[in-house]
């Protein structure tokens, strides 16, 4: 167990910066998310804190010590990878015993590791199989045994979840976070889907373009969004934007509605801003409402999606847990003025 | 549905006829070397296409013993043997860094691997003989085994990178994690992983090396391989066509023993690369 620290690190390919200046500390025993669209640096991130990738400048600590330099093998962390990466030529308890064989272990706590590794993730049954014979899951379970069995500082996980069906990825979420409580160790856990980021970590970091965007908790970065490209990466479906603009008596005009800035900051007249608003918080029976018709309805069972166009003909999606309007309808969306986030033209946040 | 079937099992059927004369065409040779290799110098010149009536080991015993095929013989295994080892283990060691590791000019050194492919060997005979000679490499095993290396290496490489760049990067990315410096990822990662092609290798290579006569021509001239040995029973004896066949057969047997041991790799082998299994 051990904190990571990132003292702004910055790597390039050639000419291309792909990770700027970024400095971050995890805690140790946290479990951290990083979270960003396809190319944001993540992965490259993950793989410079692993040491599979070079840090052009910046250091990177891990337990107080400067591992920027060292061998992967040297920094104590354990990698899971994407496509599991599990020695095909080798059985599930030498896959996951190589480590300690690489280091000479003896054979007695090889052994007796393995076992315990195989314990927590249900492989007893499997450990003289080959990867092939094995399931994606199980492959998955394999992955993280190889983790387990070096004990290391800090577990690194590379989009584990992705080449899994929807079932099991809901699965290997909650077994991954279980794992955590029962291990305690340091987790840095790289994906592109929100949803896995919000279930699973203590802090998500976001990342856009190779910059850290914002750094929170879960119910941090959700209610309270720094900007607006984390304000619509985090949640699901993602947040309504709406054009707006500052009148001259100083309050707001959107969707054709007049409403009271809910910010404190002073709005000179004619601004443009966006107001963002949650597709679950547009369900109230009173408040500020929006008139919009329904295009169309996603009916997922406890909950439906209402897509809708507003009168002034912005799209919205607002979530109807009770009553489900039908296409064509006429609807009011209501929503309380603590749901408003409101970004300046640039996407920042507006306080 | 019938119909189609019909038609189809005739076709095939057509189609049978000139592969059967194409293997006809192979086999014959072959058939020819043997049966000759059981008569006597006067039953041959009596009849030399027909059945040998009186089987007689004699050919091969005089070619073992009088002509040296014996002493060849181990020769040729001596250089085939060492070369196929050390083109193994040098080829998948420069694959594995040109596939998978970064260094600087890799590519560059790939190309100009590569390139010398282009380049036959009888261009650079001169130069090769001045250094043979120059090293004292003349005459001496080590120096074959040396120079088919040499010769058979550039392949050997290429096809090594070829497949091992087919691997996933991931693998050796984990066994690093894993604490495994790059001789152990080598040994136990690509190793193992590059069995089929390795092994494709090493029958190619052997076969290269068995059958070679102009490197072992110029290298071993005291001392022949089998193949150079075949090639003078002509020359000494054109009037012993038996003998010849026989000596034929015996420095044959040992890559047709070799291929019907390892025919099934042989044929997933040359599969390798095509598709990704």
């Amino acid at each position: 167990m051990s904190r990571v620290e990132l003292q702004q690190v910055s790597k390039s390919f050639g000419s291309t910066e792909v990770v700027h200046n970024v400095s971050l500390a995890i805690e140790e025993g946290e479990f951290c998310v990083f979270v960003g669209p396809s190319g944001c640096g993540k992965s490259t991130l993950l793989r410079m804190i692993a040491g599979l990738e070079e840090t052009s400048s910046g250091d990177i600590l891990i337990g107080e010590r400067n591992v920027t330099d060292e061998e992967p093998s040297d920094r104590g962390v354990a990698m899971v990878f994407q496509s599991y990466a599990l020695y095909p030529h080798m059985t599930v308890a030498d896959n996951m015993s190589f480590g300690l064989r690489m280091a000479h272990r003896p054979k007695a706590e090889i052994t007796e590791k393995v076992a315990r590794a195989a314990g927590i993730l249900r492989l007893e049954d499997y450990l003289q199989r080959k990867p092939a014979q094995l399931s994606g899951g199980q492959r998955q379970r394999v992955a993280i045994g190889r983790a387990i069995v070096r004990n290391p500082k800090v577990f690194l996980f590379d989009e584990p979840l992705s080449n899994l069906d929807a079932e099991l990825r809901v699965q290997m979420r909650v077994e991954i976070s279980k794992l955590h409580s029962v291990l305690g160790n340091t987790m840095i856990y790289v994906t592109h889907d929100q949803t896995e980021a919000l279930t699973m970590a203590d802090r998500i970091v976001v990342l856009r373009a190779g910059r850290i965007e914002q750094i929170g908790t879960p119910s941090g970065l959700y209610e309270d969004p720094d900007n607006a490209f984390v304000a619509g990466f985090i949640g699901s479906p993602r947040m309504n934007f709406l054009p707006a603009s500052v009148q001259p008596n100083g309050r707001l005009l959107a969707g054709g509605v007049a409403m009271e800035s809910p910010v404190t900051a002073k709005l000179e007249a004619g601004t443009k801003l966006q107001l963002g608003l949650r597709p679950e918080h547009l369900d109230q029976v009173d408040g500020i409402g929006l008139e919009a018709s329904v295009e169309f309805v996603e009916a997922l069972g406890a909950t439906s999606y209402v897509h809708a166009k507003l009168a002034t003909g912005e799209d919205v999606i607002a979530e109807r847990r009770l009553h489900r309007p039908k296409a064509g309808d006429k609807i009011a969306l209501h929503f309380a003025p603590e749901a408003m986030r409101l970004f300046d033209s640039g996407g920042a946040r507006l306080r | 549905m019938a119909g189609a079937g019909k038609r189809q099992r005739l076709a095939l059927r057509i189609a049978a006829i000139p592969m059967g004369i194409l293997a006809l065409s192979c086999l014959y040779p072959i058939f020819f070397a043997v049966n000759n290799s059981l008569k006597t110098r006067n039953d041959y010149l009596l009849d030399r296409f027909g059945l040998a009536l009186n089987p007689t080991f004699d050919n091969y015993v005089r070619a073992w013993s009088e002509s040296h095929l014996d002493q060849y013989f181990v020769n040729s295994v001596i250089a085939t043997i060492g070369a196929v080892i050390l083109l193994t283990v040098v080829s998948s060691l420069a694959g594995f860094a040109l596939a998978a590791l970064r260094f600087p000019y890799r590519r560059f050194l790939f190309v100009v691997i590569l390139s010398t492919l282009m380049i036959p060997v009888q261009v650079i005979l001169v130069p090769y003989m001045r250094t043979m000679v120059g090293l004292g490499l003349i005459n001496t095993h080590i120096g074959l085994i040396l120079s088919y290396t040499a010769f058979f290496i550039p392949f050997s490489v290429y096809m090594m990178t070829a497949f091992y760049s087919g691997l996933p990067r991931e693998l050796i990315e984990a066994a690093k994690i894993d604490g495994a410096k790059l001789l152990q990822v080598w040994w136990h990662v690509m190793i193992p992983l590059g069995m089929p092609a390795l092994i494709t290798l090493g029958i190619l290579n052997t076969l290269n090396c068995w059958n070679d006569i102009l490197i072992a021509l110029l290298t071993m001239q005291k001392n022949r391989t089998l193949m150079v040995g075949i090639s003078a029973l002509k020359g000494q004896y054109s009037d012993e066509i038996p003998l010849f066949t026989a000596g034929i057969v015996i420095a044959a047997a040992p890559i047709v023993i070799l291929y019907v041991i390892f025919q099934r790799r042989i044929v997933s082998g040359i599969a390798v690369g095509a598709v990704k299994g």
